[in-house]
């Protein structure tokens, strides 16, 4: 495209994130409501960066007792087992199931650290008004979008796992304190991704950049 | 958009209009959707069976949705909810029942609950360890449907088990309980049922089941006894001891089987009655139809003879005591020992010989003024007589035996009497009673504390004249006369072993151990021999001084 | 919508297309190749799917996900069952944020897509329709059913080792579920149902701003 880029913002278009109409705004600073759909128009998502930062600093947070803390207790008639998020994949991969150890190790480890270092690596260029590789910026954000709801696979594992297993007194399974803390960093992650707004990525080198971020 | 190239404008691409607008395929895939939501649907419809309500008085270890309803193992349906009962006493189990087993649900079927459990008739329940309690399921028979039941607390006693009941009657219940088993040859054949005073009131009467195959040995003659705990009988026989298992020992049983002189008969229809006998022996005890009582009247103790014991003839048992009582002389207000026993002459008849046994029917089976003669024939001329006989030294048990005793003295019989009075001797036991006590008084009686003073007084004399002689014989130091040396030598041992005795005396003579008197007595008379010798010599050395220089002289010695 | 510039695949004219209506297709004038269509059903299409996606998702949240039995004890669970017994677990927090993102999620959006659907049949739909769309817009990233797909399935694999597990009908219908769903997002078309949609300040879909 050798035509100049123009973001709508720019052009003092404001477009509806509901249905995707782009029209005038009423005022300056508050663009007012859409005229299609009625709901509230806003340049860029409200407080995107503090907002996505305190999310993120939180899930940063519980990301540490959500490892340390057991999520499964084990109880049968001749013993206690508290399995943690990292000995229950590694027990997978010893038991012979490599190929689940390898999708809760992914799932439930590497995903929320890859989505924490990769929102805060977002946050940064956008904060330091970085003008380079937008487009895999863009990417990183759109695969952190599609990728994060799959960090809750270890919550369903576990909820069915609690489920079925109570045998007592011969076998049962109980959920551990670490199931809130991980449950916690896939949400706040996901509040995150959500209240982050991609267009920044763009808007920095503009002439309008950060102007109502 | 870009503006076409060249200054012709292109062509334009036809447009197919859209077709009348029809049902499109997508449509498939909801109504598939349909389709199986439905079937399900239908199918839960038709396989649902019917929804009970139990209600028990706890429901212990029954969770909703958990617990199983099982019958013959097999699970016929599910526990749904288990909520306390609007009385709060009671827990109203609501379970829902598959289809199949849904025609089981009857007004009398039985629910319990199955858990571990220690009974009477053993362990049960240990599987539910492993696989948690379920409600237990037993049909009825009534064709009336019924949807709200009340859980047992035990389990029933009977399944549907094949078998037969039958009534058994008893003086007492005893240590028998509801579930005690019954034994046949050692193994459990079945168990009591119930149980409830008879109407009457003079006795129980048992309610007891007998499973196939074992019912089949069930026959009129078959006779069941009380086999609790353990028989221990002590007759003149010896001592008996009789037990049919663990379970029995404790939680009591009852054994059955047919007596040896039992006619083959087939077995008993369900519900015949039998009597229970309180131990082997008594059921299997051969009913004798010829009984003849007797009386024996003795003039000494009959302490030691009780009823039942045996009644032999010539060592051969023949009969029992029936009673054992006294009776009065009207003229002389003495009172005698009386005793009247049965005579079984059946059992003497089985140990005739064949060649005999015409003879011996007469004995039996003859009229009564054969068998009176006899009787006197074999009384009066050879000198049958009764006396007691001791049957258990320990015990001092005591039977009746009767033997041919030619030198007794004529007896003198009413024979009319009846019924009639046999002679007695008198009998030979050793009072051993008696016997021993009077050895333990005699000892008694040894005055042992006065022998022991004794020998010790003489035993400080002789060491006193013993001291005495040794410094007389220390002023000798003249050669000693050879037979005052030995003496000497003799004395010194004696005073050795006097010494010795007189220490041991405290605990061998007074004491308790003290040995036997004999022994000491030997000692003593060594002691006094020794003595009395040295008492002759230190006598001579008095009157005759000079000898211990010169020696005995001839006229002296 | 323009007219687009294309050269046919097959013969090469260049030629251009005019914009379709729904349902109609373009062919080149010369060879007759087929050059393009739309879609004859924008609305139809995903209310079939949202339709179907309603009844498997009843089924799948009714019907039992699998059986297990071991040692003569048996059980089995719900996806609301799985739920209820986090909760009773003292894992209130995270039954109810399964409870969301498995149950609520997904019935929200399938009833509000129905509701969208079948509203704008017969333009122009009210506004709070578009309020609707919204909604299920927002509830789309919080629909997780088939990362619980997942997550039975390895729970499954788990629990395989020590009971004997079976499957149940609900593990198929969420499977389905997890096919339909995406289905939906696919062919429905958003321009679609704004365009029928009654715009705030009163004026019909003819009336269009850029």
């Amino acid at each position: 495209m050798s035509a100049a880029a123009r973001s709508g913002a720019a052009a003092g278009l404001v477009s509806c994130e509901t249905c995707g109409l782009l029209s005038r705004p009423a005022q300056a600073v508050h663009p007012g409501h859409c005229p299609r759909c009625g709901s509230e128009l806003e340049w860029r998502r409200r407080d995107s960066i503090q907002r996505t930062w305190a999310l993120l600093i939180a899930a940063a947070i519980c990301y540490i007792p959500a490892n340390i803390l057991p999520v499964l207790r084990t109880n049968t008639v001749v013993s206690s087992d508290a399995d943690t998020i990292m000995s229950g994949a590694v027990f997978l991969y010893t038991s012979g199931s490599w190929p689940l150890a390898v999708i809760v190790l992914v799932a439930s480890v590497m995903i929320p650290l890859g989505k924490l270092v990769a929102l805060a690596y977002l946050l940064i260029t956008v904060q330091r008004g970085s003008v380079a590789s937008n487009r895999d910026r863009a990417r990183l954000y759109r695969l952190v979008e599609i990728i994060g709801r799959w960090s809750m696979l270890d919550v369903f594992v576990d909820t069915f796992t609690v489920a079925l297993i109570q045998l007592q007194p011969l076998m049962s399974v109980e959920p551990g304190p670490g199931v809130v803390f991980f449950m916690a960093v896939v949400v706040l992650t996901m509040l995150a991704v959500e209240s982050f707004d991609p267009r920044l990525i763009w808007d920095a080198g503009t002439s309008w950049q950060g102007r109502h971020a | 958009m870009p503006e076409p190239t060249g200054a012709d404008p292109l062509p334009q691409a036809t447009v197919e209009p859209p077709k009348r607008t029809r049902l499109s395929v997508i449509w498939i895939i909801p109504i598939l959707a349909a389709v199986v939501a439905i079937g399900i649907a239908v199918q839960r419809i038709l396989t649902e069976g019917p929804t009970i309500t139990v209600v028990f008085k706890s429901a212990e270890g029954i969770e909703a949705g958990k617990t199983f309803v099982k019958y013959k193992d097999v699970t016929i349906g599910h526990v749904t909810k288990v909520e306390l009962a609007d009385t709060y006493g009671n827990v109203e189990v609501t379970a829902k029942i598959s289809k199949r087993a849904g025609a089981l649900m009857v007004e009398d079927a039985k629910f319990w609950v199955v858990e571990p459990r220690v009974t009477l008739s053993g362990i049960s329940g240990l599987g539910t360890l492993l696989s948690g309690n379920y409600v237990g399921f037993q049909p009825g028979k009534s064709d009336k449907k019924q949807t709200r039941f009340t859980g047992l607390e035990v389990a029933p006693i009977i399944t549907d088990q094949p078998g037969r009941r039958f009534v058994l009657k008893a003086k007492t219940l005893g240590s028998l309980g509801i579930g005690s088993p019954i034994y046949y040859r050692q193994l459990q054949a079945g168990q009591i049922e119930a149980y409830a005073l008879a109407p009457d009131g003079k006795g129980i009467d048992i309610t007891v089941f007998v499973a196939t195959p074992y019912d089949k040995f069930v026959t009129p003659e078959t006779r069941f006894w009380n086999a609790s705990g353990i028989d221990v009988s002590v007759g003149a026989g010896g001592v008996n001891v009789r037990t049919e298992g663990l379970v029995a020992l404790l939680a009591g049983g009852l054994a059955f089987d047919a007596p040896s002189f039992a006619a083959p008969a087939g077995p008993a229809a369900a519900g015949a009655v039998f009597t229970l006998y309180s131990d082997q022996a008594t059921a299997m005890k051969q009913p004798e139809a010829i009984a003849r009582v007797y009386v024996l009247r003795f003039s000494e103790s009959v302490l030691g003879l009780s009823v039942g014991a045996p009644v032999t003839l010539l060592g051969i048992p023949a009969g029992e005591v029936t009673q054992v009582g006294l009776s009065v002389d009207p003229a002389t207000m003495a009172l005698h020992p009386r005793v009247l026993i049965t005579f079984f002459p059946e059992r003497i008849l089985a140990r005739v010989t064949a060649r005999d046994q015409a003879t011996a029917k007469v004995m039996t089976e003859g009229s009564d003024k054969v068998r009176l003669q006899l009787i006197r024939r074999i009384v009066e001329e050879q000198g049958l007589r009764g006396q007691l006989k001791s049957g258990n030294l320990l015990t001092g048990q005591l039977f009746v035996a009767f033997n041919y005793f030619p030198g007794a003295p004529k007896p003198k019989i009413d024979w009319t009497q009846d019924p009639l009075e046999l002679p007695v001797v008198l009998s030979t036991i050793p009072d051993l009673e008696a016997k021993l006590s009077g050895i333990l008084a005699k000892l008694d009686s040894l005055p042992l504390e006065a022998i022991g003073r004794e020998v010790q007084d003489d035993l400080t004399s002789l060491k006193r004249t013993l001291e005495d002689t040794s410094k007389l014989l220390s002023r000798i130091d003249a050669e000693l006369v050879d037979p005052l040396k030995t003496t000497l030598e003799e004395t010194r041992r004696a005073i050795a072993s006097a010494d010795r005795m007189l220490t041991n005396t405290d605990a061998t003579l007074v004491g308790k151990d003290a040995p036997v008197q004999q022994d000491l007595r030997d000692a003593l008379q060594e002691m006094v021999l020794a003595a009395r010798s040295l008492r002759v010599l230190t006598d001579y050395l008095e009157r005759h001084p000079e000898s211990l220089i010169r020696g005995k002289t001839q006229e002296n010695k | 919508m323009t007219h687009e510039t294309v050269a046919c695949p097959a013969c090469d004219l260049l030629q251009q297309v005019p914009p379709l209506p729904p349902g109609g297709k373009a062919h080149c004038p010369r060879c007759d190749e087929t050059l393009g269509s739309r879609s004859a059903d924008p609305l139809d299409r995903p209310l079939a799917l949202t339709v179907a996606a309603a009844i498997v998702f009843i089924i799948a949240n009714t019907q039992s996900l699998m059986g297990l039995s071991a040692v003569g004890r048996q059980a089995s669970t719900t996806i609301i069952g799985g739920a209820y017994e986090m909760w009773v677990q003292g894992q209130a927090l995270t039954a109810m944020v399964v409870a969301f993102c498995v149950v609520i999620a997904p019935a929200t959006y399938i009833a509000f897509m129905l509701t969208v659907l079948l509203a704008v049949r017969r333009p122009p739909a009210p506004r709070w329709i578009g309020e609707l769309l919204r909604w299920a817009d927002f509830m789309k990233p919080w629909s997780m059913s088939e990362v619980m797909m997942l997550g039975i399935l390895v729970a499954l694999v788990k629990i395989a080792e020590l009971a004997s597990v079976s499957p149940g009908i609900g593990m198929y219908a969420v499977g389905l579920l997890v096919i339909l769903l995406p289905a939906i997002m696919v062919n429905f078309d958003p321009a679609e149902v704004w365009n029928r949609v009654e715009w705030t300040d009163g004026t019909s879909s003819t009336a269009i701003a850029e």
